[in-house]
């Protein structure tokens, strides 16, 4: 090989990578639009997109699986904790992670930009993404759920409490999240019809509940887990 | 031979070794952070993302000043001529350290522009802008009126360039976030995927044939090749990072093959070391800066190649796609490819800029080897955390938390491996700074 040909390989190279690349941008512009709703970015959405730059919660948080990977995902974060999660943990992070091995900073975040920081997080978990991340997955934790239900030992409701996110927040026999109350023996405190009625209104109970309405569970997977719930005595 | 304005290099490399001892001790903070619980107080003050601003903007400023500053030593060797203007050079490095200091202590103060790695905020960034323009403007002219055209140089110059006009994709404000990261990547993936390893090529290139005295053609030639694949790969290789930002899905096609091919120039570059050591037609003179040239191919092999590659593919990367085993790939891949580059500048210029030819090479053994060692043990740590999360996050659906506590213990062994990669670069700096003629011949 001459250095003649060596010189043909790096320019050929470099603009056939770099024209397939740059045509490749002008038709992902096209199609974004529609891919991340872009008709959907209203004034709010930008503006929590700013409030969410000026905190810099993106060197902690990954949001599409980029930043800090220091604190949970945020791309779908409203379907995870709930529109009422969100505002909780950004105004009183000082309680929300009280019990939790890594803390959020107090920023002192405006009311307004709250709002703003849902409708940007509510705006992005919308995103056509491919499914990711696979943990928010609603096709992989239905799955789950059927492969855990149909093994003997796992009954429906205990299939529900793991993979609906319950042990986010609370644990059984040490296992699970610290953010919510142990329920190693919630059935001895609260009937099957409390905990059903619970898991669909926390505040009608309890005014003070920071737990969301799970709102995203079916009625045959509300009746599951609070059964299952019922039974621990 | 030394040229006098060669000099000015030297501060570059002084100040880039000491900004490079403050990243690695603000890496020591953020570890700490997923070993210990930090109360409340301390992190409402100095949260661990201020720290990450601060621990990766000192990457890249140190990078840069080392990049300048090897340019500053190369340029007069390569051109046999004076650099155009001392002074643009001395206002330059003045100008890029005041912009960075300032953006460090604005990060202290939530003066962020709050875009991960780009956290420079406007105005600061536009004296970037005008820092690297002042720079290319001093080089180019520098060449142009030398008109010494090597292809060595026309890559450095190219991959300058390119890398400054890069910055640019980054400072807009995006209202779509999708968009946003599209533009992000071109400045970071295109920078260490395309324009540094541009830099990279050609400096290796060069102090490659200043140590082994192999043909100038021969060097350029297969500079030619490597930097070829380099773009083919590198170029659309971007798309590895598209797949799961809402951009439409034939990015997978294209991102997992032309960044599976991404470890072929690498493996070029190794092979191509090896050959010209081989076949060198000049005498050892430092034996141990031809351990970093292969160390620096060796470990930009593993780091960026074997470690980029293990989790390119969209059907690993859908797991593995921001957790600890992209923080694992980081480390390597920037340690490999462009601390160990700098550092062999670095070991190649600063003791001939003081006069000393052969250099008593202990330390900068033990130094070279205790930040290689823990290195290389911090990627598998930082893997194992990673593997650990993918798969109890993201394939068993554990709660984020309580994946992490899993993941606490390899934090602890990654934090004591820290400890010792700063212990190797203290002895390094300490040695670079203050360098020893060797007392005898080492033949």
């Amino acid at each position: 090989m001459t250095k003649k040909i060596a010189f043909w390989i790096f320019l050929l190279g470099t603009l056939s990578s770099a024209v397939l690349f740059l045509g490749l941008t002008v038709d992902t512009h096209r199609q974004v639009a529609s891919l991340s709703h872009a008709d959907k970015l209203s004034e709010n959405v930008v503006a929590g997109k700013r409030a969410f730059e000026k905190y810099n919660c993106n060197d902690c948080h990954t949001i599409l699986g980029f930043g800090g990977y220091y604190a949970p995902d945020l791309t779908k974060v409203v379907q995870r904790v709930g529109e009422d999660g969100v505002r909780y943990r950004v105004r009183h992070p000082e309680e929300a992670f009280a019990k939790s091995a890594r803390k959020m900073p107090q920023q002192h975040v405006s009311e307004v930009e709250i709002e703003n920081l849902v409708a940007f997080f509510n705006w992005v978990g919308e995103i056509d993404n491919g499914d990711w991340p696979p943990q928010d997955s609603k096709k992989r934790l239905s799955r789950s759920e059927q492969r855990l239900s149909l093994g003997a030992a796992v009954s429906p409701g205990a299939a529900v409490f793991q993979t609906k996110g319950c042990m986010n927040c609370h644990s059984l026999h040490g296992v699970g999240g610290t953010f919510g109350p142990v329920l190693d023996t919630i059935g001895r405190k609260l009937t099957v019809e409390q905990i059903e009625h619970y898991i669909n209104n926390p505040k009608s109970v309890n005014p003070n509940a920071k737990m969301p309405p799970q709102t995203e569970l079916s009625d045959r997977e509300r009746d599951e887990v609070a059964k299952f719930l019922g039974n621990l005595k | 031979m030394v040229y006098k304005s060669q000099k000015i290099a030297n501060w570059y490399f002084t100040i880039a070794l000491f900004l490079f001892v403050l990243q690695v001790v603000m890496g020591l903070w953020l570890i700490s952070n997923y070993v210990f619980t930090i109360p409340q107080e301390i992190v409402n003050v100095f949260p661990f993302a201020t720290a990450r601003a601060m621990h990766t903007n000192l990457l890249v400023l140190w990078m840069l000043l080392a990049f300048m500053g090897g340019t500053y030593f190369i340029v007069p060797m390569e051109t046999e001529s004076e650099i155009w203007s001392p002074n643009l050079a001395w206002f330059q490095l003045i100008a890029l350290v005041v912009t960075g200091v300032v953006a460090l202590i604005g990060f202290a103060f939530g003066w962020t522009k709050g875009r991960p790695l780009l956290e420079i905020p406007p105005p600061l960034n536009y004296m970037v802008v005008v820092g690297a323009l002042v720079f290319l403007f001093n080089v180019g002219m520098t060449m142009f009126k030398a008109r010494r055209w090597t292809v060595i140089q026309g890559t450095l110059l190219g991959g300058l360039v390119f890398l400054a006009l890069l910055y640019l994709a980054g400072i807009p404000f995006y209202r779509n976030e999708v968009i946003d990261w599209y533009y992000w990547w071109w400045v970071i993936h295109l920078w260490v995927e395309g324009a540094w390893e541009l830099v990279t090529g050609a400096i290796m290139a060069f102090i490659l044939m200043r140590l082994t005295g192999v043909d100038r053609q021969v060097v350029e030639k297969w500079l030619y090749v490597e930097i070829g694949l380099f773009m083919f790969t590198g170029i659309a290789g971007t798309g590895h990072h598209y797949y799961w930002i809402g951009a439409p899905k034939y990015w997978l096609w294209v991102g997992g093959v032309f960044s599976a091919l991404e470890p072929l120039p690498i493996l070029l570059m190794v092979i191509d070391t090896m050959n010209h050591v081989r076949h060198r037609h000049a005498k050892i003179i430092n034996p141990h800066t031809w351990t970093i040239a292969v160390g620096c191919a060796v470990f930009h092999m593993i780091g960026a190649g074997v470690w980029g590659f293990a989790h390119t593919l969209p059907q690993i990367n859908y797991y593995t796609h921001g957790s600890q085993v992209t923080v694992s790939h980081g480390h390597l891949a920037f340690f490999g490819a462009y601390a160990l580059l700098n550092l062999l500048v670095f070991y190649f210029a600063m003791p001939r800029l003081r006069g000393i030819e052969i250099y008593q090479p202990t330390r900068a053994k033990l130094g070279f080897w205790t930040m290689c060692s823990a290195m290389m043990l911090m990627g598998l740590t930082f893997g194992i955390a990673g593997v650990l999360q993918s798969y109890l996050e993201r394939v068993l659906g554990m709660g984020y938390m309580t994946a992490q506590s899993y993941m606490r213990l390899w934090m602890g062994v990654t934090l004591v491996l820290g400890v010792f990669f700063l212990g190797g670069v203290l002895i390094t700096v300490f040695d670079l700074l203050s360098p020893k003629a060797a007392t005898e011949r080492l033949d």
